[in-house]
């Protein structure tokens, strides 16, 4: 019998292996290819093939194109314009380009075979960090210093609301390791439990079938654990999209701050 | 596993041991490659969406709604003609109507000054020959009434000569006739 390893779906292996680049004064970096590289590579071209063939101008629009107009619809309607309000429509494209690569990447790790490459805490950090950054970039660019009114709560002594500033700027700079993590461990969990209820199915599964007596109990526990997996695939797809759908929504609500900065919240 | 070096190893021959012992994502020998490829994916797709696929499906998005209500007003404006016209109709049916009801009334009223005109003309003739009658009537009488007194005169003639048997005087008997009269 293989031994049980619930952490063996996560291992980055490379595919293709590439010669490492040189960056000065930090050492090299391996660019190679790996089978979480060659994931993130095919969940790209699922979705801008899809885009290319559903971004079509008709009317009357085509079954992908239905697909595609809903999707926005829904970014735009339920993200950016509901979070940001009507200043929302520049973020539309980084909002919608997270959201899909994220469920994609997700869904992605649930068919057979699949790596699921937002497991990978570096890639998830990745997306925090430009997300985390997109909404510095943007609070500077739009409020200039006054973007530090952020940390400032009105209305409170001021010696209370210097202490106020630092808890909000501990709680401002934790933001990309809570969005990276809550990403991670979603995934992380899901797929670690669902491997042990599947090790579950083949383990008491020969167990009841060589033992006798009360070792054929052992079916039982099988078939429950099997069931279990079932249920638990309908749960991983509503966290796959529902767990994209959050990231996309914190995203908005970050960037609804330093974006309404300057007529309240 | 935590340690750099014991998890490259790890990962070096990660097909046949697995990653047990610790979690593989916490290898951050594995780290530069996959945050340097999710950057770039992440940065070509969001320029393939904010210059090509969002403009498009918005733009879509916009040019039917542009049309949707661009028909609607077509309609609209198609209906508030129909009604205009339908409102000039009705009305001129309601001038057409009161026109022909001021040309019947007209007509009765001519008729009836007509007909009252005739009367009047029928009556004045009526009454002229009335009075025509009654001016005959009279001198029919007034001659009658002169016959009476030479029938009277007569008559006393005629009684006295039969009575006295002599033949009186015209003079006399109306002289007398007169006395009696009076």
């Amino acid at each position: 019998m293989a031994a049980i390893e619930p952490m063996e779906q996560f291992l980055v292996r490379k595919v293709v292996d590439l010669p490492p680049i040189p960056v000065p004064g930090l050492g090299s970096l391996d660019m190679s290819i790996t089978n979480s590289v060659m994931f993130m590579l095919i969940a790209a071209a699922l979705i801008s093939t899809f885009f290319f063939a559903a971004a079509r101008r008709q009317v009357v629009p085509g079954r992908l194109q239905a697909v595609a107009e809903m999707l926005y619809n829904l970014v735009d309607s339920a993200l950016t314009g509901g979070i940001i309000g009507d200043r929302g429509r520049p973020f539309l494209p980084f909002v919608f380009t997270l959201f899909l690569l994220i469920a994609t990447l997700n869904l992605i790790g649930l068919a057979p075979g699949g790596f699921t490459v937002t497991s990978q805490l570096a890639v998830t950090a990745t997306l925090a960090v430009l997300t985390f950054g997109t909404v510095l970039v943007v609070g500077f660019v739009r409020n200039g210093l006054g973007f530090f009114k952020l940390f400032w709560p009105s209305g409170v002594h001021p010696a209370m609301a210097a202490f106020l500033m630092v808890i909000e700027l501990i709680s401002f700079s934790v933001r990309p390791l809570t969005l990276a993590m809550r990403l991670f461990g979603n995934m992380l969990g899901g797929h670690v439990v669902t491997y042990m209820f599947a090790s579950f199915v083949i383990g008491l599964g020969l167990f009841g079938l060589e033992g006798a007596g009360l070792a054929k109990l052992g079916l039982l526990g099988s078939a429950v654990s099997f069931m279990m997996i079932v249920a638990l695939m309908a749960l991983e797809f509503v966290v796959a999209f529902l767990q994209a759908f959050v990231f996309a929504a914190l995203t908005c609500v970050y960037l609804n701050e330093v974006v309404n900065l300057d007529h309240g919240h | 596993m935590a340690d750099p070096a014991t998890a490259a190893a790890a990962a070096a021959d990660a097909a046949e041991k697995g990653g047990s012992g610790g979690l593989p994502q916490f290898d951050v020998s594995q780290w530069p490659g996959q945050m340097v490829w999710a950057t770039i994916i992440f940065v070509v797709l969001y320029l393939l969406f904010s210059r090509v696929f969002v403009p498009a499906v918005a733009s879509t998005i916009d040019a039917r709604e542009d049309k949707i209500s661009g028909d609607i007003g077509d309609a609209k404006r198609a209906r508030d003609k129909a009604k205009a016209e339908l409102d000039a109709a009705a009305g001129e049916l309601a001038a057409a109507r009161a026109r022909a009801q001021k040309v019947a009334l007209d007509a009765q009223s001519d008729a009836k000054a007509a007909a009252a005109a005739r009367q009047a003309q029928e009556e004045a003739k009526l009454a002229e020959t009335l009075a025509a009658a009654e001016a005959r009537i009279a001198t029919a009488r007034a001659e009658a009434m002169g016959h009476v007194r030479a029938i009277a005169v007569e008559t006393a003639q005629a009684m006295i000569a039969r009575l006295t048997g002599a033949e009186a005087d015209v003079a006399e008997v109306e002289r007398a006739l007169g006395a009696a009269a009076s």
